[in-house]
Parts: C-alpha cells; sequence; structure tokens
C-alpha cells in the first residue's frame, strides 16, 4: 500500500512567543516493511536553526530554533510511504516466554543486544507486581511468546474502555491498569510495563493510521490522530507489531514513524517555548492512500 | 615502627579513653598498642596544649565555619545543616599515599573509558565484558547522549571516590563517584580552616598543599575554554552542597549560575548579561545531567537549559563532567573493575573495591540471598548523600535490612537495581570527643580526582567523614586529612583566586539574574528597615514614650498604618482595636517576631537571608556576617516579653542595618550590581514615604494631636525638624522636609533623585539620544514635586477636610513605581521561565514532570 501522509501541528500562542525550541520526531522511518518514498518537513514562521540526525534509536529527529517574536507555530511533515504486507505470523510457532526472557540476560548477539535495552523501567513506564500479576493470566508457563503475547493485547482491548481526557502524558501504566481507560498510548504503555515485567523487550512505536475504512468495515479507532502500539522482540522473528487500541497486529493499516522506550523517546512535537502565556494546539492528521500506478 | 612514648607528658590523659576498636584497622595505634612514629609528634602537641587550648582551637575552627557559612542540605532536603569540623587531622605516610594515589588515577581513566565506550561504539556490551542489562537498566543511562562530542575522549573532569581502610591495612574503593561529585570544596574549606585553628602543628609538618591541584585542573579549564566565558552552573541555595558551588566559583573565577541564566540560540549557550547575551563554552555541571535540559530530558519546572544536550553534542559547549557521566557510578561495576581495567587498560587494577555482587546475575543474586548476615544490600544506580557514605553504612554494625519477604520480592522485580555488599570494617581514626580526648571513630575518606593537561591528578588531601552516631555528636563530622611528604613542599596559600584577573572596571557583563537578586535584595532589605522603624516607633508610643511632646496617638490611626503597610488585615484591625491598647501591643508583637505570619519581620529577614544567600560571592565577608546576624535576631524566642525588651532588639536590629548600610555605600564598588541593590531600596524607601504619608496625612486628620510628630519620626526626620524649626510641627513645613527637600536622604524627592541618576547611566537606557520611559517617569515625577507648592498641598481640601492635591499626588506618584518597577524588569530581569509543549492531544502537566 501507498500512503500520502501529512502531519499538521499548529500551536497558537496567547503572547507572542520570543524563542522556541522544538524537537521533532515527525520523518516515517524506513525499516523491513515500510519504504519512505518522500518526506518533506516544514516550519512556519522560518526556524534560524534546524539540524537533523539519526538517534539512538535510529529515528530521523529534527532540531529546530524559531528565534524572534511568533504567536503562532506550524509544524508540517508531508510523506509519501509504501507499507509492505508482513508475512503471515504463526502464533503458536515462537517460543515459550521464559526461553526469550532468559536468553537477554547478557546477550552479546547484535539484534539480541539491541533488543535488552527494551527490557527496563524506562522514565514514562514503571514496573509493579500488580502489572505483572496481570499479565501472567495471560503468560502461562511455557505458552509460545508471541500467543501469550496476542492473548495480552486481546485482553486489554477487551478489558479497557478507550476514552480521551481522563490521562494525560504522564499517567503511570499502573494507573491506567486500575481504572481501566486511557488512549492508544496508555494502552501501549501498559502492554509494554507488562512484558518488561516478565522481563521481555518491549518498545513503543508511534506512527499512524489509515483514515478510510475499507467497505463494510467498521471505522477503526485512532485515526485522524498520531497512534501508538508496541512491538515485542522475539528471535528469529525479530520485532512484531501488536496494536491493543485495535486488538490485531499491525499490517497494511499501520505507517510508522518512529520507535523507543515509551512516549518520551519518540513524542512527535516536543518544545519549549519563551512566553507565549497559554497556548492552544491543534493537530491534524490525513493518512490516504494513494493509487497504486505511483509505485516504483 | 612505633616507639613507646615517654609518660607524664599528657598523652596519656589525651589518650586515656582511647580505645581501638576490635576487627577494625587503628590509623594511631600500632599492633604493639602503641602510637605509630608519624602521629607522635601530632600527639605531644596536642596534649602540651591542655584542654583549654584544645577546646580554644576546637572554638576558632567553629567560629571561622560559622563566619564562612560553611552548611549543607541535610539528606532530607530541607533543612540547612552547619557544617563541624574536627581539627585533630588524619595524618596519611608518603608511601601509603603514593600507592593509593597510583591507584585512583587507574580508576579514574579506567572509569572515563568505560564512559566513553558506553556512550560510543558499546564495544564493552559486544563483548559481553559488562551485562547489558547493567547499563540498559540504569537511569543515569543517557541514550540521548550517544555520539556526544567531547574533546580528547574526556568525558570525566572531576571524580571522586569514597575509600576505607580494611583490617589488614589496604584501602578499598567503597564507591566512585563521576556523575557530579560533591565535597571538594568542603575539602579546601576544612583545609583552611584547621590551618588556621592550629596553625602551629600545620607549619610544623611538611604536607602536601592543596593549591598546587587546584591550579593544575583551573589551569586546565582556562585552556578547555578559554575562548569564551566559563560558567559554574548551579541548581540554587536547594541544592545540599551549594556552599561549595559558590567557592569554586570564587575560586575559579567563574560566575555561578542557575538554569535561568542561561539560553541556548544558534545551538550555542549563552549567559544573559544586563547588556545582552554573551557566549559561553564552557560549564561545570552542578546540577543532576537528568535536570540539565528540559527539552531533551526529564527536568523539573525551572530546571535545565533547553537545547543545552542539543548544543554540547553539536560540540558548541563542554560540560564537565559530561551530560550521563553518572553511568560509571553504579556500584554494580565495582565487580568487574579488575577484569574491565586488564581489558581497557591492559593492567592489573591498583586499588581493590569492595567485594561486591551485582544481583542482576541469578547466581549472584542466590548468594546475596544466602548471605544477608554478612552482606549489606544496596541500590546499585542511585547515588546518595555527601555524607551518608559514612563508615556506619559499610559497617558490620549496619542491620537495617527490610525483611525477606520484601527483599525478595524486590530482587524478583528489578533485580538488577540491586548489589549485595561485603560489609567492612573500615579503620578507625582518633577524633576529638566532647571531653576533649581522643576517641577512636570509624571513618571513610573522600579523594579526588580531576582532569589535568598532565592526565588525571589526585588532590593531595581528603575529606575524612565520621559518623555523628560513631563519635556520639548526633551530627556527621569531617576531618582534614594531611598527606604527609619526604621532599621539602614550598608552602602556598589557598586564599587568593587562582586565575590572574584581567584588569577590568565595569561589570556590564554581570548575569540579568544577579542584577534581579540584587535588586530584590535591596527591597527586603529597605522594607525590613522601614518595618523596623515603624515598630519601633509604634511601641515606643505604646509605652507613652514617644518622642514628640508625649503625646498619645490614637488606636485607629496605629492600627490603619498597620494595614496600609499590609501588617494585619483589616478585618483583623477591628478586633484589635476593640481589644484596647493592649491587644494593638499583642498584634504588634505578632507581626514582629510570629515566623508563622507572612508579614512578620522575622519573615521579610528571612527574604533579606535568602536573597543575600543567592548573590553570596558579591558580598564583602563583613557585610556576610552583619546580614547573618540580622536575620538571626527574630529567631530569639521571647518569653514575658515587655515593650522595652522589644524595643531593645529593634534597636540592636537598626543597628546592624545601619552597619549594613554603612558597608554597602562605603564598600560595594559603583557598578551595576551596587546600582541595582540600591535602586531597590531606593524604590522601596519612596513606597514607604508613599504610604506613611497616605496614612497619616489623609486618612486622619494631620491636624490631630501627635500625628505630625508620628510623621516625622516614621520618616526620620524628627531631629532635622527640631533644630531647624524649634516649633510643635506644621503641616507645610512637615511636607517641605519629608517630601520636596532634596537635601534630606529620607525625603521623597530625594529617592526619585538617585534613582535619576541610576536610570540615566544604565546600559539599556539609551534610545537614539532619546529618553526611555523609565527615566521620563523619573525625571517627570522628580520635578514634580520639587515644584510642588507645600502651602497649597497643606491647604487645599475637599468639604470633608481631605487634602485633595495631596492625595492626587500620591497617588500619582505610586503609580509611577509600579509602572516604573514593571519596566525595570522588563528591560533588566527578562530571564522568563520557559514551558514544555507537546504537539499530543493528551495533555502535558508539567507538575508531573519532576
Amino acid at each position: 500500500m501507498l500512503y500520502e501522509v501529512r502531519h499538521e501541528t499548529r500551536f497558537r500562542y496567547e503572547w507572542p512567543v520570543t524563542i522556541s525550541h522544538q524537537l521533532l520526531k515527525l520523518r516515517p522511518r524506513r525499516c523491513t516493511r515500510q519504504n519512505v518514498l518522500e518526506s518533506r518537513l516544514s516550519i512556519v514562521p522560518h526556524p534560524t536553526v534546524q539540524r537533523d540526525w539519526v538517534d539512538y534509536y535510529g529515528n530521523v529527529v529534527e532540531f529546530a530554533t524559531v528565534q524572534g517574536a511568533h504567536s503562532e507555530l506550524v509544524v508540517t511533515s508531508a510523506s509519501q510511504v509504501e507499507v509492505l504486507p508482513g508475512m503471515n505470523i504463526m502464533l503458536d510457532f515462537s517460543p515459550a516466554w521464559e526461553v526469550v526472557a532468559r536468553s537477554l540476560r547478557n546477550p552479546t548477539q547484535t539484534e539480541a543486544l539491541a533488543a535488552c535495552q527494551y527490557c527496563f523501567e524506562s522514565p514514562f513506564i514503571r514496573l509493579h507486581p500488580e502489572i505483572r500479576d496481570f499479565a501472567l493470566e495471560s503468560f502461562e508457563p511455557g505458552r509460545p511468546l508471541l500467543a501469550a503475547t496476542m492473548a495480552l493485547t486481546s485482553r486489554i482491548y477487551q478489558q479497557f474502555a478507550y476514552q480521551g481526557g481522563v490521562t494525560d502524558i504522564y499517567t503511570p501504566a499502573l494507573d491506567v491498569l486500575r481504572q481501566r481507560r486511557g488512549v492508544c498510548q496508555d494502552f501501549a504503555h501498559l502492554q509494554i510495563a507488562c512484558l518488561r515485567a516478565l522481563g521481555l523487550p518491549a518498545r513503543y512505536v508511534s506512527g499512524y493510521l489509515l483514515t478510510r475504512p475499507p467497505p463494510g468495515q467498521p471505522r477503526l479507532t485512532g485515526a485522524d490522530e498520531s497512534h501508538a502500539w508496541l512491538s515485542v522482540w522475539c528471535p528469529e522473528l525479530g520485532w512484531v507489531d501488536f496494536d491493543p487500541t485495535n486488538n490485531l497486529i499491525p499490517n497494511l493499516e499501520h505507517v510508522t514513524v518512529a520507535w523507543g522506550r515509551d512516549y518520551g523517546d519518540v513524542s512527535p512535537v516536543s518544545g519549549f517555548i519563551f512566553g507565549g502565556g497559554q497556548h492552544e494546539v491543534t493537530v491534524s492528521v490525513d493518512v490516504d492512500p494513494v493509487a497504486a500506478r505511483f509505485v516504483t | 615502627m612505633s616507639t613507646p612514648l615517654p609518660s607524664g607528658d599528657g598523652i596519656d590523659e589525651l589518650l586515656a579513653g582511647y580505645r581501638p576498636l576490635p576487627g577494625h584497622y587503628d590509623e594511631l595505634m600500632g599492633p604493639d598498642g602503641q602510637p605509630r612514629q608519624v602521629w607522635q609528634a601530632l600527639l605531644r602537641d596536642f596534649a602540651a596544649m591542655g584542654r583549654d587550648l584544645r577546646d580554644s582551637a576546637g572554638n576558632t575552627a567553629e567560629g571561622l565555619l560559622r563566619e564562612h557559612d560553611v552548611a549543607y542540605i541535610a539528606a532530607d532536603g530541607n533543612s540547612k545543616r552547619p557544617w563541624h569540623l574536627d581539627v585533630f587531622p588524619l595524618l596519611i605516610e608518603p608511601e601509603d599515599w603514593q600507592g593509593l594515589a597510583d591507584g585512583l588515577v587507574q580508576r579514574a581513566r579506567l572509569l572515563n573509558a568505560i564512559t566513553a565506550d558506553l556512550y560510543g561504539p558499546q564495544q564493552l556490551l559486544k563483548s559481553g565484558a559488562i551485562p547489558a542489562p547493567m547499563v540498559f537498566a540504569n537511569p543515569e543511562f543517557m541514550p540521548n547522549s550517544c555520539g556526544y562530542k567531547v574533546r580528547d575522549g574526556e568525558f570525566l573532569q572531576f571524580l571522586a571516590f569514597d575509600l576505607g581502610r580494611a583490617p589488614d591495612g589496604t584501602w578499598w574503593v567503597l564507591s566512585q563517584r563521576t556523575e557530579s561529585p560533591a565535597g571538594i570544596g568542603y575539602a579546601l574549606e576544612n583545609r583552611i580552616v584547621t590551618s588556621r585553628s592550629i596553625p602551629e602543628q600545620f607549619n610544623a609538618y611538611n604536607l602536601h598543599r592543596l593549591a598546587g591541584f587546584f591550579r593544575s585542573f583551573a589551569d586546565h579549564f582556562a585552556a578547555l575554554g578559554d575562548q569564551h566565558r566559563s560558567v559554574v552552573l548551579t541548581g540554587g541555595p536547594i541544592q545540599q552542597d551549594y556552599f561549595e558551588h559558590a567557592l569554586i566559583g570564587r575560586y575559579l573565577g567563574y560566575p555561578v549560575v542557575e538554569s535561568a541564566d542561561l539560553t541556548v540560540r544558534d545551538s550555542r549557550v549563552f549567559l544573559k548579561t544586563l547588556e545582552g547575551l554573551e557566549r559561553v563554552d564552557l560549564i561545570i555541571r552542578r546540577i543532576a545531567s537528568e535536570h540539565s535540559d528540559p527539552l531533551e530530558l526529564r527536568a523539573p519546572p525551572g530546571m535545565g537549559i533547553a537545547g543545552l544536550l542539543h548544543a554540547a553534542r553539536t560540540g558548541n559547549v563542554l560540560v564537565a563532567n559530561a551530560i550521563g557521566s553518572g553511568i560509571a557510578e553504579s556500584l554494580a561495576l565495582q565487580s568487574l573493575m579488575p577484569a574491565l581495567c586488564e581489558q581497557l587498560l591492559g593492567e592489573p587494577l591498583r586499588v581493590p573495591g569492595v567485594a561486591t555482587w551485582w544481583c542482576g546475575d541469578p547466581a549472584a543474586r542466590e548468594h546475596v540471598l544466602a548471605n544477608t548476615g554478612t552482606l549489606s544490600l544496596r541500590h546499585a544506580f542511585t547515588a546518595r548523600h555527601l555524607l551518608s557514605a559514612g563508615a556506619a553504612e559499610f559497617a558490620a554494625s549496619d542491620q537495617d535490612l527490610p525483611d525477606r519477604a520484601a527483599l525478595e520480592a524486590a530482587l524478583a522485580m528489578h533485580p538488577q537495581d540491586y548489589v549485595g555488599i561485603e560489609r567492612i570494617n573500615t579503620s578507625t581514626v582518633p577524633c576529638l570527643s566532647a571531653e576533649g580526648t581522643l576517641r577512636a571513630v570509624p571513618m571513610v575518606i573522600r579523594v579526588y580526582v580531576a582532569a589535568t593537561a598532565n592526565g588525571y591528578q589526585v588532590m593531595p588531601g581528603a575529606l575524612v567523614k565520621v559518623s555523628g552516631v560513631d563519635l556520639g555528636t548526633g551530627v556527621p563530622v569531617s576531618k582534614d586529612a594531611w598527606v604527609l611528604s619526604r621532599e621539602p613542599i614550598e608552602p602556598e596559600t589557598l586564599l587568593k583566586p587562582l586565575r590572574a584577573a584581567t584588569l577590568k572596571r565595569s561589570d556590564r557583563d554581570l548575569p540579568s539574574k544577579t542584577a534581579d537578586d540584587l535588586f530584590w535584595l535591596g527591597r527586603y532589605f529597605e522594607r525590613a528597615e522601614g518595618n523596623v522603624r515603624l515598630f519601633r516607633s509604634l511601641f515606643l508610643h505604646l509605652s507613652g514614650e514617644a518622642a514628640f511632646g508625649n503625646v498619645p496617638v490614637a488606636l485607629n490611626i496605629l492600627t490603619g498604618l498597620m494595614v496600609s503597610l499590609g501588617q494585619v488585615s483589616a478585618r483583623h484591625s477591628r478586633r484589635v482595636i476593640a481589644a484596647g491598647y493592649r491587644g494593638v501591643e499583642h498584634e504588634i508583637w505578632n507581626v514582629l517576631f510570629d515566623p508563622e505570619s507572612p508579614d512578620s519581620l522575622a519573615n521579610v529577614l528571612a527574604n533579606v537571608a535568602r536573597t543575600a544567600d543567592q548573590v553570596r560571592e558579591r558580598l564583602s565577608a563583613d557585610a556576610w556576617r552583619i546580614i547573618e546576624r540580622l536575620t538571626a535576631m527574630p529567631r530569639l524566642r521571647w518569653r514575658g516579653h515587655t515593650v522595652n525588651d522589644a524595643v531593645a532588639v529593634l534597636n540592636d536590629l537598626t543597628e546592624a542595618q545601619s552597619a549594613v548600610n554603612g558597608l554597602i555605600h562605603e564598600n560595594m564598588t559603583r557598578g551595576y550590581g551596587w546600582r541595582f541593590l540600591d535602586l531597590g531600596r531606593r524604590l522601596e524607601r519612596a513606597r514607604y514615604i508613599i504610604r506613611v504619608m497616605r496614612e497619616l496625612l489623609i486618612r486622619v486628620d494631620p491636624l490631630d494631636p501627635g500625628v505630625l510628630g508620628m510623621q516625622l519620626e516614621l520618616a526620620d526626620s524628627l531631629i532635622t525638624y527640631r533644630s531647624r524649626y524649634k516649633t510643635e510641627p506644621q503641616l507645610p513645613a512637615v511636607l517641605d522636609l519629608v517630601l520636596a527637600d532634596d537635601t534630606n536622604p529620607r525625603s521623597l524627592v530625594f529617592q526619585l533623585g538617585e534613582m535619576k541618576n541610576h536610570m540615566a547611566v544604565m546600559p539599556l537606557e539609551e534610545l537614539d539620544g532619546h529618553l526611555s520611559r523609565k527615566q521620563r517617569i523619573l525625571i517627570g515625577m522628580h520635578t514634580e514635586i520639587t515644584l510642588a507648592d507645600v502651602d497649597k498641598l497643606a491647604g487645599v481640601t475637599s468639604r470633608n477636610g481631605r487634602r485633595t492635591h495631596l492625595n492626587r499626588l500620591l497617588n500619582r506618584c505610586e503609580q509611577g513605581l509600579d509602572t516604573l518597577t514593571d519596566l525595570i524588569s522588563q528591560t533588566y530581569f527578562s530571564h522568563s521561565t520557559g514551558h514544555r509543549v507537546t504537539g499530543n492531544v493528551l495533555k502535558d502537566t508539567a507538575d508531573h514532570a519532576v
């Protein structure tokens, strides 16, 4: 599938902002099932400093500074991304989860070493015995890792209500578990916390979801916004995505932008401003499938 | 090694209670139970001093520490505690020291190499030399710092090692500090105070001086950041070791700044000064790595400089130590040090570390659980308070482990966060007890290592830490360590700053936050002075000793004044009046001395103390001492008080205030710092004059008995009036004196004139030859009052007897002063705190951000 993605973030300030620094993680990254054909980033007003680099997790990061008074800042990322179908994953043919956890105690093999950094608490994700106990209900001894992860994904989908406005970006996974509601970011944080509490590597993925539902199918939650899900590492297979908000394994309808230990590592737009007073932020995201003939 | 001492010269008495602890190495006593050779001269000297001189040396030290206001913030994070020093030093022999120093230089090189690898190629993880979870589970590991640029591979400029001497006499490393090691300023202070408390002993021993070490690293820093400015970045007086930040800044000649003083533009760091932005290329970081950049790291609100990490990564600023350096101080690394040393440096590790088991390894975890009796369980990654790593923490006496179930639960959830450490009995050192004799107490020493042009160098001395529990003092005590030398040592002083100052007369590069602090210090100081003056006058009236003709002033005038000056609420004042004179007296008492009341003098003085603390390195030692005395006064509590007691205290306060005034007036250079301080004072004094006048000349009838006398008294103009007019006060004459007489330093016009003069030379007031708005306001008010017709002001009244002209004039002046204050702070103190924004549909509640 080929998509055109447009992600616009607009800040309006009550008073002029004298200087604003932005850290942008908005350019979709190239990965196994994803080609990035085009990626443009525009910042208005024009920044005096704009530098990009690839961060520790392999994401493309942009640092931009807008100097000089401004009352509005618009950041637009427009990209053309090709998503390739994933192979059919046989959940029951993955290794037992305990075996995977054990293999990461002192990993030296490149992939396992890279996976190991997603096994522990991170600034936004704290572990707790209640979270582990919740996870263990799906992780019976010896159960294949991916089958158990899918079962956990389904339980979060079934037992938790999707509800905006009840959480903020710092809501701990434990609170989400106790109040049984939240949004995609909360569900991703919670499921990651569950997996890490068992010593398993899980990372946070930010991206987008196709907005136009296929005919006859229900509209998927998370459309027209940035979306978030998670990925679990399985030896041989590598990273496998799970979306607890929609109870599925992402395939052709998820566009990946960045990944990291938690939201803090991939926040698409985070800024620091001086002045400004109250501010208002509006975000609009469009994911449009493009006709197949454009695919090169 | 040790020879018996001749008895009978007081040494017996000095050592009467000295009992080396069984199972500990003793620094003083040899295995034969006799003092080691190297200590004997010191023992003889202390014995010869006798109890009195020993006590007096201790008192000298306490006095000096108090005078230098050496303090630290206790582990609870709230209370400021005085620093305690035992003048009896630790002696370290040359051969003993050399081996230790070489070993610590090796460890410094090793830790630097480890840090460089973890933030670079991570070969140590790829080879399995360091298990990956030991790094990835550590919150001190900052992925954002990977690929960070440093000069010559130098990540760590400052390191500290806590060491204990094991029973067999070898030194063991107990912990390694690489994040932002604290205490070197205290070690320096210990040296200065000890050398001044026992100068003869200090000069008699041939001991290494510290100045050379400080000069070496100062030169190194100078070379690192010489193009532009260097600063010491502090979290401010709330930080446990703020005292030494100011000391280090003074010593290196670098300004001590807080996050709000710095800003990032064009990926470069700048210091905000009165004249604008000045490039900074070296930051001595004394705030936590994690708090250093609110954009990329999790800094609490108000902490950190947005974009700093980016500037550092780009190589535009050098941060010492590098952001993320805390990764190397993990206790878990301790067990790997021998192997890492072989691998990275190709040599055996010289100084051993205390035996450590990292629970991330299942076998080690089992060992720890099976040996809780001989091991102590510690958090592998969390740094400790400067003074908490005392000997007791490593000794067998420390038994407060969580219960077995809690321990197992913690280890099951986060095994990699814990280590088991073998308990060791650290050596005992002689300490002077309260009885004036020596006692053997376990110690830990902290030794400092710094990067210099010739590689790492060890400070030839140490901070000796002794637990207050062991010593029986209840508070931690520290000591100086004298490293002896066989070679002759050139005496060098520590007291003069190291870097030769370039000649300059202006302080145009004054950080704007310092200007702000000085402005507020001036304001608080004047506010305190006005309060003292006011209350003294009120008490005198209450006691019937009013200086002007003993005319009693009506109760409502007194309480009205208190309301007008914000001392009591209007509702409260009605209750007070109902209670009669006794009620007023009681209320004044509360306002003066009640620390709970926000308007009390105690609180105004606390504000003076707080702001003075912020600009401490700009105040002379004398000024600081008097401010200390001044702000300590209201802490005295009175029981069974009388009005005369209060007046006596208020008199003392007035004297101390006059002393500070004198110092500010006579000793401070007339730079911008002084101008801002004085501007704050003038502004506050002008406000005070206006409020008192409005209360006494507008709200009540000034012709009521006693009112004009009180007005003169509160304006400190009584003597002048008397000598000039020799009559009962008349309104026009009083108005002329307190309002419009430019020879009276207490008149309103005088304050305006001084402010006008300050503003005329401030750096940002020249606008293409035009007057700035601030200057216009001041010139306008000054002219209006100079030209005022006092007879008319005194005479023109409305139907209800109110003096309308005067009232309007006072209102205009007060508004003018308000606008002026806003304009000054907009122009000069624009360190507006920034805040985070995100493009997330979820809210970013900043108060969760800590």
